[in-house]
């Protein structure tokens, strides 16, 4: 008997809101970084599971493509953290909003 | 009676022999015009002798032309050269068309040949100016001009010369620019004019609306037909404004005493001899439309009269000497157009040709004067001056007597025939102030020159004036040739060689049976002339007066004369000066609040809006990312809604 789809969902949605906050309350620029992966996995588990239901795999293609595009994601984000840290010495977001009126 | 165009067959000459380089007449000044403009200061003196070649060549091929023209039978003499199709809008096409009647050929005789005596006076005239070379440049171009306007088959070919000419004018009262007064004086001219020539373009835009074509041929062909009686009025006068502008009539006439500021070769070939004559051209040139309308030729007359008495009293006034000719330049145009409103073509035009000779000479004399005065104008400071210059002197009286119409001068015959169709048609009160308008001529011609050429030397320079160069003689002497001999030789009489020769172009003075013999007419003419020329030279010249005494005495006439009426100051308080008025208000009020403020309104309403909005931007993180989650749940919850 196959886990319904609910179940999935429903962790996918905490995965997601916990990803959220994290993005909303953290200053540390690695940890909000870490909060968007969990973001990503959280959709990522959806489309998965609806690949799954629908015994179609463009779910799951479309997944791996996610990954990638994560991955490059990170590489870019990564430099810039770096870069933020070797001007600034520090990753708090907070200190980086020179951007502004 | 319908003009002589009204009736007419287009039948064009066979174009042969010296009529086919008819575009050339035009062609060569223009491009001499544009050599010098931009090699004249390289070619240093040749620019002038290059600049009278141009004007040589043309002369010797219109005077061929010409030929050609009156070896064909009276009513055959219309030549019409197509150039090319400048442009065509619709249904309505322009042409580069040249025409050539006995009234062109007689024009583009006077401006080449008196063009050619004027350009070989330049240059000796010229001598030693800086630009030398851009002076050339701009009288060729205002010959080619010139040319333009009156070998144009369509209005609109003769608008384009029109203002052509009007340009070269400004550009040539303007030369020594370095002067405010001739900068100005320059403006002036270009302004005023422009009123006059704005008019006529209305007129322009009525008979293209009128007859869809602006071609002479067939504009004068349907006119009878298509024509009402007010619509000719309306026309014809609007075309007549723009006359009136060019030949300086009242009330446009402000400009051409000022444009005196010129070059003195200048005045001669623009503002006495051509172009302030195209005004009269083209009142000859479209009696067609005014003969329809009849009330505009009255018009025509009433002006012409006015102004010949007005500017008459005027040069009376004058201590300058070109200004005394200026004044004399407008009233004598004015018998120009009272000759046209009279209907007597032939005899506008015989008078047009007459004072091209006499006051380009008198304007050539007169800078040979300033030449052997240091520059100097003022006719009080001169006298005597026939003993130290005798061929200019002698010249400048042979053209001041024919002026003052003394047979058998050639201004004689022209003027005593327009007095005489206006007394034999029963026009007496026309008679009447022509006859005062020639008494006041006299007068005017005669004090300048007994103030400047007789009595003694009232000053130093007087004393030791001296005669001019050859190539400004020469000129001299050819042209007092032409104010001597022309009457004699081709116009004794209204029906003299001349009309027979114009006839075919502009129709046959009217004839009448009115008034007094001609044998008498003639001999009253002769008797004022004479008298009132001895009056000025009791009073000017013979020492018995003392004409400065008598100057004190009439000191309020004297200074209305001088002032011209002080028309120019009216026109500065009514016109110029609300005009500045309006300038200011615009540039302070409409420029500076009301479109700046529009302007400076967006900015710093922009600038308001933003100081707001850009709190927004507070630069957290965090910030931004709820924005973008909340966005996200707004779409969704719409979207879920939407379903």
């Amino acid at each position: 008997m196959r886990t319904p789809i609910a179940y999935f969902l429903i962790l996918s949605s905490i995965l997601f809101a916990l990803g959220t906050v994290g993005v909303l309350i953290r200053r540390n620029a690695l940890l909000i970084f870490m909060s968007v992966e969990l973001q990503l996995n959280a959709v990522n588990l959806t489309l998965i599971a609806f690949s799954r239901m629908h015994n179609d795999l463009n779910g799951q293609v479309l997944a791996f493509f996610s990954m990638v595009v994560a991955a490059a994601e990170v590489v870019v984000g990564l430099a810039i953290i770096v870069s933020v840290y070797r001007r600034r010495q520090t990753v708090d977001v907070d200190a980086a909003r020179d951007l502004r009126w | 009676m319908v003009g002589a165009l009204g009736s007419e067959v287009v039948v064009a000459a066979p174009a042969t022999g010296a009529m086919q380089l008819l575009w050339l007449i035009p062609a060569l000044p223009l491009a001499v015009a544009g050599v010098n403009l931009f090699a004249g200061r390289k070619l240093g003196k040749g620019a002038g002798w290059l600049a009278v070649l141009a004007v040589l060549s043309s002369f010797g091929l219109a005077v061929a032309s010409v030929l050609q023209l009156a070896s064909l039978p009276g009513d055959a003499r219309l030549f019409i050269q197509h150039g090319f199709d400048w442009f065509a809008v619709g249904n309505f096409t322009v042409a580069v068309d040249l025409r050539l009647d006995t009234l062109s050929a007689t024009m583009i005789l006077v401006v080449t040949g008196i063009g050619l005596l004027i350009h070989l006076y330049a240059v000796g005239y010229m001598e030693g100016d800086p630009r030398y070379g851009r002076f050339f440049a701009y009288l060729n171009l205002f010959v080619f001009f010139m040319l333009m306007l009156v070998l144009a088959e369509n209005y609109l070919l003769l608008y384009l010369g029109w203002e052509g000419v009007g340009l070269c004018s400004y550009l040539l009262i303007g030369f020594w620019f370095e002067k405010t007064e001739n900068a100005n004086a320059a403006k002036k001219a270009f302004v005023t004019t422009r009123i006059g020539d704005t008019a006529m373009l209305i007129g322009l835009a009525l008979i293209v609306a009128k007859f869809g074509t602006l071609d002479y041929a067939a504009v004068f062909g349907a006119a009878g037909s298509v024509l009402t009686k007010g619509t000719a009025t309306t026309i014809a006068l609007l075309l007549f404004a723009g006359a009136v502008g060019k030949s300086a009539q009242i009330p446009l006439h402000v400009w051409l005493p000022d444009a005196m500021a010129g070059p003195t070769p200048v005045s001669a070939l623009i503002h006495a001899a051509t172009m302030v004559t195209a005004g009269v051209y083209l009142v000859i040139r479209s009696s067609v439309i005014f003969e329809i309308s009849g009330t505009a030729l009255v018009v025509v007359t009433v002006i012409g009269l006015a102004t010949l008495l007005f500017a008459g009293l005027c040069a009376i006034g004058q201590d300058d000497i070109k200004r005394v000719l200026a004044y004399s330049t407008i009233s004598q145009l004015g018998y120009m157009f009272v000759a046209a409103g009279l209907r007597a073509y032939t005899a506008a035009l015989f008078m047009l040709v007459a004072h091209a000779f006499y006051k380009a000479l008198m304007f050539l004399g007169a800078g040979s004067v300033m030449h052997g005065m240091h520059e100097e104008t003022d006719m009080k400071k001169m006298g005597g001056l026939i003993r130290r210059m005798p061929v200019t002197g002698w010249t400048f009286v042979i053209g001041a007597l024919a002026l003052a119409g003394l047979p058998p001068l050639a201004g004689f015959f022209a003027k005593d025939q327009i007095l005489e169709i206006a007394n034999q048609t029963g026009r007496q009160w026309v008679y009447v102030l022509g006859t005062l308008g020639a008494i006041i001529s006299a007068l005017y011609i005669g004090r300048l020159i007994f103030l400047t050429f007789f009595g003694r030397a009232r000053t130093e320079e007087a004393e030791h004036a001296h005669e001019s160069p050859w190539v400004m003689t020469i000129p001299l002497l050819a042209l007092s040739l032409g104010a001597a001999f022309l009457g004699v030789l081709v116009q004794r009489s209204p029906e003299g060689p001349f009309s027979i020769w114009a006839e075919s172009a502009v129709g046959t003075p009217p004839a009448g049976e009115f008034g007094l013999p001609v044998a008498a007419l003639s001999t009253i003419a002769a008797a004022i002339s004479v008298l009132t020329l001895a009056a000025t030279w009791a009073i000017y010249a013979s020492g018995r007066i003392d004409w400065m005494a008598l100057r004190v005495r009439l000191a309020p006439i004297q200074r209305l004369f001088a002032n011209g009426w002080y028309v120019d100051d009216y026109y500065s308080t009514i016109l110029v000066a609300p005009g500045k008025a309006a300038a200011a208000f615009t540039a302070s009020v409409v420029d500076a609040k009301i479109i700046d403020g529009a302007m400076n309104g967006i900015g710093v309403g922009t600038r308001r809006l933003a100081s707001v909005g850009r709190k927004l931007q507070t630069g957290y993180v965090r910030t931004y990312a709820a924005a973008i989650f909340l966005g996200g749940v707004g779409i969704l919850v719409y979207l879920g809604f939407r379903i």
